[in-house]
C-alpha cells in the first residue's frame, strides 16, 4: 500500500472509531431510557465479553484450534481462577500470559 | 437536613478521582504496552512509518480493529474494505457507548467526547465494574481512558520504533495479553446469578454464530442476542 492509502486508512478508521463510539453515548445520556432498555443494557457487559473470550480463545487468528491441547483455553481458565480468588485484574492478567507462554511450551 | 448532603460528602475531588481512575487504568496500561508493540512490529513490517503507525494507534485506539487492518493490508485489500471491517469489527462499541449512556447523563460533551474516544472493551468493563461500585464519575473514567490510551500509543512507538530489535513478538505470549484481560473482566462482570447466565449464553451463541455468520458479525449479533435471552429469561 502507498504511503497516501495508508494515510488514508488511518485517517478512515479514526473517523469511523469515533462515529461508531460517541453518538449512541451522547444521543442516549439525553434520553429517558425505558426500563426493560436499561435492564437488556445492563447485560451488554458481560455478554460482551463472553463474546470476546470465547472468540479469542477458541479460535485466535481466525483458526479454530482443538480445545484439549490449546494454550489459550487453559491459560484462559487459569486467568479466570486467578481473577476470582484473589480479585486483581493486573495479577489475573499477567499469571494468565505467563500460563499462555508455559502451556505453549509444554503442549507443542 | 438537605437530602444532597450525603452526595456532597460522598463526592471525591476531581484530581482525587483522576487519580484512582489512572490506577485503576494502570493494569489496562501494562496490557496495552506489549499488544500496542505488537502491532507497532508488524506495522512496520507492512510499510508504515513510525510516525504513521503511532498516528493511527493515537486516533483510533482501536485494538483489534488495528490488527485486524494490518491483516487485510498484507493481504492487499484496498482501503475502503479496511476502513469497512474495522468499523463491523468495532460496531460493539455502539452497544457499549449506549450501556454506558445512563452513566454520563449529567458529563458535559466535550467530556463525554473523549470518553467515547476512549471507550476501548477494557476501559468499558473497567468503568461499568465502578460504576456498580458507585464508585464512577467523570473524571474517574477520564482518568482510565487517559491511562489506556497513553499505554496503547507508548506501546506502537516502542514497538514501530524498535522494530528490529523486538523481532517476532508473539514469543512473549503477547497475543494472549488480551484474552487473559478479556477473561479477567469477564469474571468481574459476572457478578449474580443472573449475570452469569448472560454470560453463558453470549458465549454458546457467539459459537454457533461464530459458525454460521460470516466474520466479524458474531461479534456484535451474540451479546444482543445473549442481552435479550437474559433480559427475558430473568424478569
Amino acid at each position: 500500500m502507498s504511503a497516501t492509502a495508508l494515510w488514508a486508512v488511518i485517517a478512515g478508521m479514526a473517523i469511523a472509531n469515533f462515529a461508531i463510539r460517541f453518538p449512541s453515548l451522547a444521543i442516549l445520556s439525553r434520553a429517558e431510557l425505558p426500563g426493560w432498555l436499561r435492564r437488556w443494557l445492563s447485560f451488554i457487559p458481560v455478554s460482551a465479553m463472553a463474546t470476546l473470550v470465547v472468540g479469542g480463545v477458541l479460535r485466535p487468528d481466525g483458526r479454530w484450534l482443538p480445545p484439549l491441547t490449546s494454550p489459550y483455553l487453559w491459560a484462559s481458565l487459569i486467568t479466570g481462577l486467578v481473577y476470582w480468588r484473589f480479585r486483581s485484574f493486573l495479577g489475573a492478567t499477567l499469571a494468565g500470559v505467563i500460563a499462555f507462554v508455559a502451556l505453549r511450551a509444554a503442549l507443542g | 437536613m438537605p437530602t444532597t448532603e450525603p452526595q456532597q460528602l460522598a463526592c471525591p475531588s476531581r484530581s482525587a478521582s483522576f487519580a484512582r481512575g489512572i490506577k485503576l487504568g494502570l493494569p489496562i496500561f501494562l496490557g496495552y504496552v506489549p499488544v500496542g508493540a505488537a502491532f507497532g512490529v508488524v506495522a512496520r513490517s507492512l510499510g508504515f512509518t513510525p510516525f504513521q503507525a503511532i498516528v493511527c494507534s493515537a486516533t483510533a485506539l482501536a485494538g483489534a480493529g488495528q490488527l485486524i487492518a494490518l491483516q487485510l493490508i498484507g493481504s492487499g485489500a484496498s482501503v475502503l474494505a479496511v476502513v469497512a471491517t474495522t468499523a463491523v469489527v468495532n460496531l460493539r462499541y455502539v452497544l457499549f457507548g449506549a450501556a454506558m449512556s445512563p452513566h454520563v447523563t449529567g458529563v458535559r460533551l466535550p467530556a463525554q467526547a473523549f470518553l467515547a474516544f476512549t471507550l476501548t472493551d477494557e476501559t468499558f468493563a473497567v468503568n461499568i465494574d465502578d460504576h456498580r461500585r458507585s464508585l464512577a464519575n467523570a473524571w474517574s473514567m477520564t482518568g482510565v481512558g487517559t491511562i489506556a490510551w497513553m499505554g496503547w500509543v507508548l506501546g506502537t512507538a516502542v514497538g514501530a520504533s524498535a522494530a528490529g530489535a523486538i523481532g517476532d513478538p508473539t514469543r512473549f505470549g503477547v497475543q494472549f495479553a488480551m484474552p487473559a484481560m478479556f477473561t479477567a473482566l469477564l469474571v468481574a462482570q459476572a457478578e449474580d446469578r443472573r449475570h452469569v447466565v448472560a454470560g453463558l449464553a453470549a458465549a454458546a451463541i457467539a459459537v454457533a454464530l461464530m459458525l454460521l455468520l460470516p466474520d466479524p458479525w458474531y461479534l456484535i449479533a451474540a451479546p444482543m442476542i445473549a442481552a435479550t435471552v437474559a433480559t427475558v429469561v430473568t424478569r
